[in-house]
């Protein structure tokens, strides 16, 4: 019986966003067909324009499904439901972190098979890029916690920058390292024990993340 | 059956005692009579959209005038006490001229001239019922 | 021994610039408890707690016989709440959220919620943006009523709406006490409405509880004296009396504790009682309000 309210919750969410998903998945698929058709012009303009996507897309989500909950008054409607705290801090991860994955998975995917698919950029990326990708996803979380334990929405769209400006540095710090440089030219995928670490330590963070989101959220006295 | 019972907001009185009287109006007048079910306290309560503890009032202080009884289980019927209608009527009368007295005291009106009015009112309504 | 379907027990909550106080509180099932208060009183944040929303600092809270905020799923599962600050997904349809209600709750009754749509005056394939103030309300509270909840915690249900509206309002809260076994815990500013309907009154300053009792025997208390005094004589207020103005030889006294024999009493004094009144619940409201602050600041 409980399980069924977070579930409907979850549903609910992503239907009342249905939109919105469906313009990350077009987003996706017309960067995608761009890179497709090939030449130098189309693959950069579609890139950019799925990159650009992801990031406003993505950053909107955390805003539009969680603080807007308080900001339009519905948490109180929600939480006469039979839910605790926990069970909806449950549902908005799922929900706000699926929908997330759709520009996500789709970025990685067109990333990864561009690169196995055309020699101009050796297989040796793909450990790096995945690094990356995941990289943008502990942002992600980082901005959906910040979201629910904040309540506000400033705060929100200052993790939110915050993040998003990270990015950059963060690709900066990995290409630094002599080992991943080397391997990134690779034709083949070299997974090294420096990939392999900094894999663990991301997915790590993103537990450490969740674990202190779900914390904070239940320790609430004056939720609404 | 009780669709016809009106509780007004503008009747300076209790809510349990315009109930009270709407019964014991409906018992002179003979509508509903002696023996006669009526509707269970919560019943009315919901029927009136007033609160059950107020229709509970005015059912006890009836049944303390004996004019309902209420049966555990069983709701609630119009007393069957013969000559409980004309009981009730003689209140309702006694009620009135109380009022005229009070009405003629205020006026300064004396109970000789309040009687002469009496008899031209009798005379009034007589003409108007021939008619 | 009757069950209770709230209780709290010596509940305090404090927050930097207000606190709720010693709040003792209990409702009997099967009945209909009109919470009455300033703006700023403690109703909302007493009736949070009552939901689990905000836990009490001390003391004991009882919903349905689970204790809050410990027990709120299971709790929330017989009770319906809706606030006056509560709002829908104004970008979905009346229906979507009908639908959304009914997939979790089991005992949703479909045809009476066909038919509160019908006396609601309500358009369920309207988007709730769409809709006007009364017919969100309307529209929030037709989602609770129609899952026929054991216990029903209202935050305002009449406030803003037109008389019409009101009634219809009216009618189907009173309606849920077919039932004995469901009761009904509302906060107003509309002392009509919970003169009219409530088994029970509670009165909330500042955050405390002034009264909690029987309607009925409540209104029983107050009386409202128009008195003549013989020239020259300041009325006392006698024992049962919270407030007497006296202007020239004619006095209003406001009893709190009345008995036949206050009448009496004030004639002995030499005074002529011109007229003992009933008072209605935004009368007493006032009266009690005013007094009770006197009384702290003393």
């Amino acid at each position: 019986m409980k399980g069924s309210v977070v579930q409907a919750l979850i549903l609910t969410d992503w239907h009342r966003h249905r939109l919105h998903i469906l313009l990350c998945l077009v987003c996706g698929g017309l960067a995608l067909a761009l890179i497709q058709v090939g030449g130098e012009l189309p693959t950069i303009f579609g890139a950019t324009v799925f990159f650009v996507g992801l990031i406003v897309l993505g950053s909107m989500l955390p805003v539009s499904n969680v603080i807007n909950e308080r900001k339009k008054q519905t948490l109180p409607f929600l939480m006469s439901l039979p839910l605790s705290v926990t069970q909806y801090t449950a549902a908005k991860i799922v929900s706000t972190v699926g929908m997330f994955l759709v520009p996500w998975l789709t970025l990685v995917v067109a990333a990864v098979s561009f690169i196995a698919t055309h020699p101009v950029i050796p297989d040796g990326f793909i450990p790096a890029i995945l690094i990356a990708a995941i990289f943008t996803f502990v942002g992600f979380c980082v901005i959906a916690g910040v979201a629910l334990v904040s309540e506000s929405e400033g705060a929100t769209i200052a993790a939110t920058i915050g993040s998003n400006s990270l990015y950059g540095f963060g690709w900066y710090l990995l290409i630094r390292n002599p080992a991943i440089r080397a391997d990134m030219s690779s034709p083949v995928i070299v997974w090294s024990r420096e990939v392999l670490t900094i894999l663990g330590i991301e997915i790590a963070v993103i537990a450490l993340i969740l674990g202190l989101t779900f914390y904070l959220q239940s320790r609430k006295r004056d939720f609404i | 059956m009780s669709n016809a019972f009106v509780i007004s907001q503008s009747d300076k009185r209790p809510i349990y005692l315009q109930i009270m009287e709407q019964i014991k109006q409906r018992v002179a007048i003979g509508d509903w009579t002696e023996g006669q079910a009526i509707p269970s306290i919560r019943q009315l309560a919901v029927d009136l959209q007033v609160s059950v503890i107020t229709v509970k009032r005015a059912y006890l202080e009836l049944e303390r005038e004996g004019v309902i009884v209420t049966q555990q289980g069983k709701g609630s019927r119009i007393s069957p006490n013969p000559g409980l209608g004309i009981r009730l009527q003689q209140q309702e009368l006694q009620k009135h001229l109380e009022q005229a007295i009070r009405l003629s005291a205020l006026l300064g009106i004396q109970p000789e001239e309040l009687e002469g009015r009496l008899r031209e009112a009798n005379d009034n309504v007589a003409a108007k019922e021939q008619k | 021994m009757t069950d209770l379907a709230i209780q709290l027990n010596a509940v305090m909550k404090k927050y930097r610039y207000f606190t709720l106080d010693n709040i003792d509180l209990q409702l009997p099932a099967g009945q209909i408890m009109g919470l009455i208060g300033p703006n700023g009183a403690g109703k909302s944040t007493t009736i949070r707690i009552l939901l689990g929303l905000i836990h009490q600092d001390q003391g004991d809270v009882q919903v349905l016989g689970h204790r809050m905020p410990a027990e709120q799923v299971a709790a929330k599962w017989d009770i319906g709440f809706a606030s006056e600050d509560m709002r829908l997904y104004e970008g979905m349809t009346l229906d979507w959220h009908m639908s959304f209600i009914r997939s979790i709750y089991p005992k949703w009754d479909a045809a009476y919620s066909q038919l509160l749509l019908k006396r609601f005056g309500l358009r369920a394939q309207q988007k709730i943006k769409g809709f006007s103030h009364g017919q969100r309300v309307k529209a929030t509270l037709l989602l609770v009523l129609a899952r026929r909840p054991q216990l029903l915690v209202l935050d305002e249900p009449t406030t803003g709406l037109d008389p019409v509206a009101r009634h219809e309002i009216l009618r189907e809260l009173t309606a849920v006490m077919t039932d004995e076994g469901r009761s009904i815990l509302f906060s107003s500013h509309n002392t009509q409405d919970v003169e009219q309907i409530s088994d029970q009154i509670t009165f909330i300053d500042r955050g405390r509880i002034i009264d909690s009792m029987d309607k009925e025997a409540y209104l029983d208390r107050w009386r409202r004296l128009r008195l003549e005094a013989p020239s020259g004589i300041e009325l006392p207020a006698l024992p049962g009396i919270i407030n007497i103005r006296q202007t020239g030889r004619l006095a209003v006294a406001t009893a709190n504790a009345f008995v036949p024999d206050l009448a009496n009493a004030y004639e002995n004094t030499g005074a002529r009682v011109q007229s003992v009144e009933n008072m209605t619940l935004e009368e007493i409201f006032v009266a009690n309000v005013e007094h009770s602050r006197e009384e702290v600041e003393v």
